[in-house]
């Protein structure tokens, strides 16, 4: 007996981590015939440790079977090329699972004696062996196991294994595992099919009646693709029929009862099929004493888990020619015939062959393969992500999905491409000139090194496993096992994943900006109808013009066309996710026409893959931003970094405006300035809003303070104007000018000393606000609803002539027409509406609130509050408001009577003639006024003893109602469930199409794009339509309620 | 969907086809036609047919008109009284937006709606009907005296009886389209006669429903009577019905069935039957839609006009018939509440989701009654808890408004449609001077 030579330190060196222990083991006694190139040899192994420990295992069993002389023939070879003792030794290196195996049944080496490892053996042969193994005759038509107990499932585990162990050798002994790896996926599919066909001999031996069925089983997704890893669900469906001629027999019974009685028949053939289907499931699926194989899963089936687990040829047709949705088509781009009836499994492969292919024409594909696409990258852990070999981005999924979608778009009319392996469709999309030759081999080599991987992950401990491991060990063992340092393999994996996501984009979307002409190396060239097929595949309808967009923006030597070009592919998918990719193209299109020569924007856009996925979002899904884009193109700068998208806070506006105010010496100019500077804020708040960084109250919110900033500073240019017409101050001084910076230090200074011309005209003007400015609540283009009141300081009875003519300048400066968004300042709210003065003074306005107001006035009060006014105006108006609008002792029977018939008169008046009231989102069937006037109605009433109720916001008010429970919780809820869509649906109207709109439209494409506008990307135009529909019914009964039926 | 689709274009070429009717209904289940030629089939396959929907009541929003009919080829049928040469065939179709979703207020929609989401449950409705109606000698006019057709009684085998003459030829033409007549008779009262179909899947039991009433009318026509589907149109004769006979199929077993149990009725069949008791007041809107729905409803004669189920028991809504105790696939409970004129698509919708309702909610099934319901007392029948149906289309109306169920089942659009239709209808009726108040207050008062 030779002494171990290897000192610990030696045994580190090559490549042992417990070397005490390994000296230990090499040691043993079973161990004696190991020769001296041994340890050298084990050391060198994927895991020098798990290999030792497994050969002193197997070799221990061997001895206690009797088996020594066979296990010395391994034993001696180690340390030789190509003996059998390497081939047992790389295997236990990378595999615990199977030594494992081995140890159980040392019997089973003779598997390795020779090995298989060019895996030459062939499906035919690997079937009978395991029919065999079950006690079934594999030349049998319909072989059928010995018994169908736990004996034939323990022999069909051991044979199964048995083969396992020489394709898992041939594996990792491979020279190049990336080349033999298409033939290793093969062997084990052919396996999985032997495995299945003997679990289906186990099935017939043990279900009774089941020689009346025929039955084929149709092997589905990797399996089907004969792309199988070495451990993973075996996707099937089960097709049936009987097995004698339909009708032969059953003859008796009524002829009326003839329907029942091939129902009866065919009820028989399924319960039997059934019983079939799960003990072959069973038969596979079982955790024996020798372990099990895989779970059969067939969730692919029609209806998924609720369906019946087999069903008949017609079942299968008219399921699929009637219910089924694409993706299920795409399924079965994978379906073989693997096992059972051969005349059946192939008329069902016959039968779907002809549906798959016209999948990606039916209704729907296009969302399905976008939801599918999102539903991949949401599902992941995060964390694991990266990890994941199979779903993370640049993963297995991402390969199969590209080459997949590829072979749905033009296997329509290419029959070549219809092939199920994923490696055999990028050949043949490759060949067919749908990929260029170099991407279709990145993607076959990145394709084959991930499978690899996957393999030897999965080899280790046989488990299903996806996620890289994160421990040095593990790590080390999987780089070794693909004979690379831990670092070469991090680097190799990173570099895949990368390039394959890349791919992705330079395979699908490249092709289509070089449909005409240019071709640099190896490039391909698409025809135009195969660019629209692709364009149409991800959602654009009209390809012809998305093609002249993207030929014009990629088109030429300038520095612009160079970057569009670069930054196209993935800008054409962003738009193809956004809601509606031909609008976003087209209006990208004229962006880039406008400003696409500035050198920060095309740099912005390179560089930021946020603000470049941004705009495209907000370009397919806004015209309003659109436009706005190509007057205020600085807006794109602001989608790179959210604290420039958020909306300005209102004294941030106020000091804006202040800034901007400073050349009033002519009205025009100050009218362009204030206008220019408002819609920069109005596209800041939208681009917020599309962006999903800010919700519905908060851009209400931001509206009404811009409205305020805008009202402001017109305000103090009117004074100005006036003070100048009259004289009162020298024209063309200075008296607007101030600091350059406006800081919150020089704000109030500078607020101060521009007041002066008020100050010098001898009044002090305020402003109420109503209505949705009044409430907080406005929308993009709401009116602005005021009253002016005028102050006598020192003009005497000149005071309202003064103050009358600020007014009229406010309105003449703020209400000018201007390009698309207009804003509308409102006085008709006044005392004495349009016949009213425009100003009064606060003594006749208390007067008359006090003596004529009618009960609507005070009404309309609730949503008033002063926007512009001193501290001490402010506080005398909200006292003289309070004692109208929240009366002490509440609405008296008169006053609520007046309301009501107020109420009904304005519903049938105002509502324009032929609109649908129940799609009016303002004055409709349980819209927006519906729910204001609930709210008015129960503040009028009680907010005398519910201060809580005391908000011009109306939902605010509304809140405070519920927690009262002054209206019913459920009810409040459905009130504001009502007004918040209402307000969503107007608003995302406005952004949708640039104007703002009071119905919700009948249009499909319109409902579709609000209805991801307000839900996201899962929104639907049905969904909306029937949720506004139903939750506006169902507030116009509490609103019907609180305003018509309140207790008498 | 393909082949069928060649399967249908095959058929014309070869059967001497003229025109292809294409078939569709409104709200109200009045049949609506437009015909084709046959070089248009494909296009109708492919593309569909515009039509101007605003011509349909119901069926549009008026501002928005087009609309697109997609046949349905599996309902292809060759139209058996138009002949053989020059024949015309019809098929059933689906009413879409222009842009290819389905119509909110087609009702073929509303049931495909209600079967997908039963379906998603794995439960299919099969059903089968017993329409009864009333054959005429002549149409109705104003102040004339209705005359039945004949004058025999329940089964009665009337001599010479065209009306025996009426349902052969009838039932040929049905089968002839391939819609399978299980049993016919003539019924109680004078003219009356009833046509049992086949139990098939709901939509084509719906589609079946239809069709029968376009061949029964065309049959009368034919042999110089008129037929109604109206459900009382003589005060002292027997109202027209449509028992039907409803199952719940999973993975092709019966749902509704389960040896050993009580009648063999399963957990689900029970909760199934308390969906459609607790539901009735909302549904009966749409199960007897017109104002003269409610004369059969609370015309004595056996009608159903209390919410009680039974075993045996000729006056109940529902009746849970005896069924051949070999047979699980037959047990089913009959719904005795419709009658002949509703529209089959609406009303096997709201149905299916009151019984769906009692499945999800896994609603309590009220003991049954025994007795004639018809001769307790008012005060018996409060004490067992047996509420009637509403007693007139306005109180259905009012129970069918604050229905979520009833506006689920339909959709908003057709929910809010029928509501206000049939308003107009109410208030049209309570408008009229009848011929009752003449006679009973003219001359008195």
């Amino acid at each position: 007996m030779p002494e171990p030579s290897t000192s610990t330190g030696a045994l580190a060196r090559l490549g042992f981590s417990r070397s005490e222990r390994v000296r230990r083991f090499l040691a043993e006694p079973a161990l004696s015939e190991l020769g001296d190139r041994a340890p050298s040899a084990l050391g060198a192994t994927a895991d020098g440790d798990d290999a030792l420990l497994g050969l002193l295992r197997v070799a221990e069993a061997a001895q206690e079977a009797g088996l020594t002389a066979e296990m010395t023939e391994f034993l001696r070879g180690i340390g030789a090329p190509g003996s059998s003792g390497q081939r047992l030794i790389t295997l236990l290196g990378t595999s615990v699972a199977m030594g494992d195996f081995l140890t159980r049944h040392p019997e089973r080496l003779s598997a390795l004696r020779t090995g298989d490892d060019q895996l030459t053996m062939t499906a035919h042969e690997v079937r009978a062996t395991l029919l065999r193994a079950v006690g079934a005759d594999p030349a049998a038509p319909t072989p059928v196991a010995g018994d169908g107990g736990r004996a034939a499932r323990d022999h069909l585990r051991i044979a199964y294994h048995e083969r396992l162990l020489q394709i898992a050798a041939a594996d990792v002994r491979a020279p190049s595992p990336t080349d033999l790896q298409p033939r290793v996926s093969e062997a084990l599919s052919d396996l999985a099919d032997a495995a299945l066909a003997a679990g289906a001999a186990i099935a017939r031996a043990a279900v009774p009646g089941q020689e009346r069925v025929r039955w084929a089983v149709i092997a589905m997704g990797k399996t089907g693709a004969r792309e199988l890893n070495f451990i993973s669900d075996v996707d099937v469906m089960h097709v049936v029929a009987p097995a004698e001629e339909p009708g032969s027999e059953h003859s008796e019974g009524d002829t009326t009862d003839g329907d029942e009685t091939a129902r009866a028949e065919e009820d028989g053939l399924v319960a039997i099929g059934s019983a079939l289907a799960r003990e072959l499931a069973r038969a596979c699926s079982d955790r024996t004493s020798e372990g099990t194989l895989w779970q059969v899963d067939a969730n692919l089936r029609p209806e998924g888990k609720d369906g019946p687990l087999v069903r008949t040829m017609d079942s299968y047709r008219s399921y699929y020619t009637q219910w089924a949705e694409s993706w299920e088509f795409q399924a079965l781009l994978k379906a073989r015939w693997a096992v059972g009836d051969g005349q059946l499994g192939q008329a069902f492969e016959e039968m779907i062959a002809p549906w798959v292919w016209k999948a990606s024409t039916r209704e729907g594909f296009v969302e399905d393969s976008r939801a599918m696409r999102r539903r991949v990258v949401a599902h992941i852990p995060r964390g694991e992500a990266d990890r994941n070999i199979k779903l993370g981005p640049g993963g297995l999924r991402d390969v199969e999905f590209t080459v997949q979608l590829l072979q749905m778009v033009h296997g329509r009319t290419d029959e070549d491409l219809q092939a199920r392996s994923t490696l055999e469709a990028l050949a043949r999309l490759g060949e067919g000139g749908y990929i260029s030759r170099v991407h279709v081999a990145e993607m076959d080599s990145a394709y084959r090194f991930l499978r690899c991987v996957e393999h030897r992950m999965q080899l280790h401990r046989l488990r299903r496993t996806q996620v890289l491991p994160t421990s040095a060990v593990d790590v080390r063992r999987l780089a070794r096992t693909l004979g690379m340092t831990p670092e070469q393999f991090t680097t190799r994996y990173q570099r895949t994943r990368r390039r394959v996501r890349q791919l992705h984009e330079e395979i699908f979307y490249r092709p289509l900006l070089v449909t005409s002409s240019r071709l640099s190396d190896g490039q391909i060239t698409l025809s135009p109808q195969a660019a629209k097929d692709r364009l149409a595949a991800i959602g654009y309808r009209d390809g012809t013009r998305a093609l002249s967009h993207i030929s014009s923006l990629t088109e030429g030597i300038s520095r612009r066309a160079a970057i569009q070009r670069q930054l196209l592919p993935a800008m054409l998918e962003w738009f193809a996710d956004g809601i509606d990719p031909d609008l976003g193209l087209l209006q990208f299109r004229r962006l880039s026409d406008a400003i696409g020569s500035a050198h920060w924007y095309l740099g912005l856009l390179r560089d930021s893959g946020r603000a470049a996925k941004r705009l495209t979002r907000v370009l397919a899904g806004s015209r309003f931003v659109g436009e706005q884009l190509e007057q205020i193109p600085e807006g794109v700068r602001w989608l790179a970094r959210d604290e420039l998208l958020r909306p300005l806070a209102r004294d941030v506006l106020g000091r804006e405006f202040l800034a901007v105010i400073t050349r009033v010496d002519d009205v025009d100019v100050a009218r362009d300035v204030l206008r220019r500077t408002r819609n920069r804020e109005l596209l800041r708040i939208s681009l917020a809003h599309l962006s999903g960084l800010v919700g519905p109250i908060e851009v209400a919110r931001a509206l009404t303070d811009l409205a305020e900033a805008v009202l402001e500073a017109g305000m103090l240019v009117a004074c100005h104007v006036v003070a100048r017409e009259r004289s009162v101050v020298d024209s063309g001084a200075a008296t607007l000018d101030g600091a350059e910076e406006v800081d919150v230090g020089t704000a109030s200074r500078l607020r101060e000393r521009r007041s002066d011309p008020a100050r010098a005209l001898g009044i002090e003007m305020a402003i109420i606000g109503l209505g949705s400015f009044g409430a907080r609540e406005m929308g993009y283009s709401s009116d602005v609803d005021v009253q002016f009141l005028v102050l006598d300081r020192g003009a005497g009875a000149r005071a309202g002539e003064i103050g009358i003519a600020v007014a009229t300048q406010i309105q003449r400066i703020l209400n000018a027409p201007a390009a698309g968004t207009n804003l509308k300042v409102n006085a008709d709210l006044r005392p004495e509406g349009r016949a009213g003065l425009l100003a009064r003074s606060l003594e006749a306005w208390c007067d008359y609130y006090r003596r004529d107001a009618q009960t609507w006035e005070k009404q309309a009060l609730l949503r008033a509050r002063p926007v512009v006014a001193s501290e001490a105006v402010s506080a005398r108006l909200r006292e003289e408001m309070d004692r109208h609008r929240y009366p002490a002792g509440g609405l008296d029977d008169s006053r609520r009577r007046e309301i009501t018939r107020m109420k009904a008169r304005v519903e049938s008046e105002r509502l324009p003639r032929g609109a649908d009231p129940s799609r009016h989102l303002k004055l409709g069937r349980g819209g927006m006024t519906d729910v204001e006037w609930s709210v008015q109605i129960t503040t009028l009433d009680r907010a005398h003893d519910h201060p809580a109720l005391r908000t011009t916001s109306t939902m605010d008010a509304l809140r405070a109602a519920g927690e009262a429970e002054l209206i019913p919780q459920r009810s409040a809820c459905e009130l504001r469930e009502a007004w918040t869509l209402a307000w969503q649906i107007r608003r995302s109207l406005f952004l949708w199409k640039g104007r703002e709109g009071e119905v919700l439209p009948s249009d499909r494409n319109e409902l579709r794009a609000l209805a991801r506008l307000i839900d996201g990307d899962e929104g639907t135009a049905i969904e909306l339509e029937e949720r506004y529909l139903r939750v506006t019914r169902r507030a116009r009964a509490v609103a019907e309620q609180i305003i018509f039926e309140a207790d008498d | 969907m393909e082949h069928l689709h060649d399967d249908v274009i095959r058929k014309v070429d070869d059967g001497d086809v003229r025109f292809i009717r294409l078939w569709f209904c409104d709200i109200a289940g009045t049949l609506k036609s437009i015909a084709i030629s046959p070089s248009d089939l494909e296009v109708a396959f492919t593309e569909g047919i515009g039509i101007d929907g605003s011509t349909i009541e119901g069926l549009t929003r008026s501002y928005e008109s087009d609309m697109i009919l997609r046949p349905d080829p599996a309902t292809f049928e060759l139209l058996a009284w138009r002949g053989r040469s020059n024949a015309t065939a019809r098929m059933m179709c689906d009413v879409l937006t222009p842009d290819g979703e389905p119509a909110a207020a087609d009702p073929r929609r509303v049931l495909r709606d209600a079967l997908g989401r039963a379906e998603e449950k794995g439960l299919e409705l099969f059903a089968h009907p017993e329409i009864e109606f009333y054959l005429f000698a002549e149409p109705y006019q104003r102040g004339q005296q209705l005359m039945p057709a004949d004058n025999a009684g329940y089964f009665d085998h009337v001599h010479r009886g065209q009306g025996q003459d009426f349902r052969r030829i009838a039932i040929q033409h049905l089968e002839a389209m391939n819609i399978q007549v299980e049993f016919s008779h003539h019924e109680n009262g004078p003219g009356q006669n009833e046509i049992d179909l086949r139990y098939a899947d709901a939509l084509t039991t719906a589609d079946n429903i239809v069709t029968l009433r376009t061949v029964v009318k065309e049959v009368a026509l034919s042999m110089g009577q008129v037929a109604t589907f109206m459900p009382k149109p003589m005060i002292d004769q027997p109202g027209s019905g449509m028992h039907t006979h409803l199952s719940l199929f999973q993975g092709g077993k019966n749902a509704f069935h389960e040896p050993g149990a009580e009648f063999g009725l399963s957990r689900v069949g029970r909760q199934f039957i308390a969906g459609l008791l607790r539901h009735a007041p909302e549904y009966s809107a749409v199960t007897n839609q017109w104002v003269n729905s409610y004369k059969r409803l609370w015309g004595a004669q056996e009608a159903p006009s209390y919410i009680c189920w039974g075993h045996n028991n000729r006056s109940a809504l529902v009746r849970v018939p005896f069924h051949k105790p070999t047979k699980g696939t037959s047990s089913r409970v009959e719904f005795r509440g419709l009658d002949s004129s509703a529209n089959p698509y609406l009303a096997f919708a709201v149905l299916l989701a009151a019984g769906m309702a009692g499945i999800d909610g896994e609603y309590e099934l009220p003991e049954g009654a025994e007795d004639a319901v018809w001769g307790l007392t008012e005060r018996e029948r409060r004490a067992m808890g047996i509420e009637p149906l509403p007693t007139d289309l306005f109180r259905a109306l009012e129970s069918f408004e604050s229905s979520e169920l009833m506006a689920s089942t339909l959709g908003e659009q057709v929910f809010e449609f029928f509501l206000r239709d049939k308003r107009n209808e109410w208030h049209r009726y309570r408008e009229q001077v009848t011929d009752y108040e003449l006679a009973s207050t003219f001359s008195r008062v």
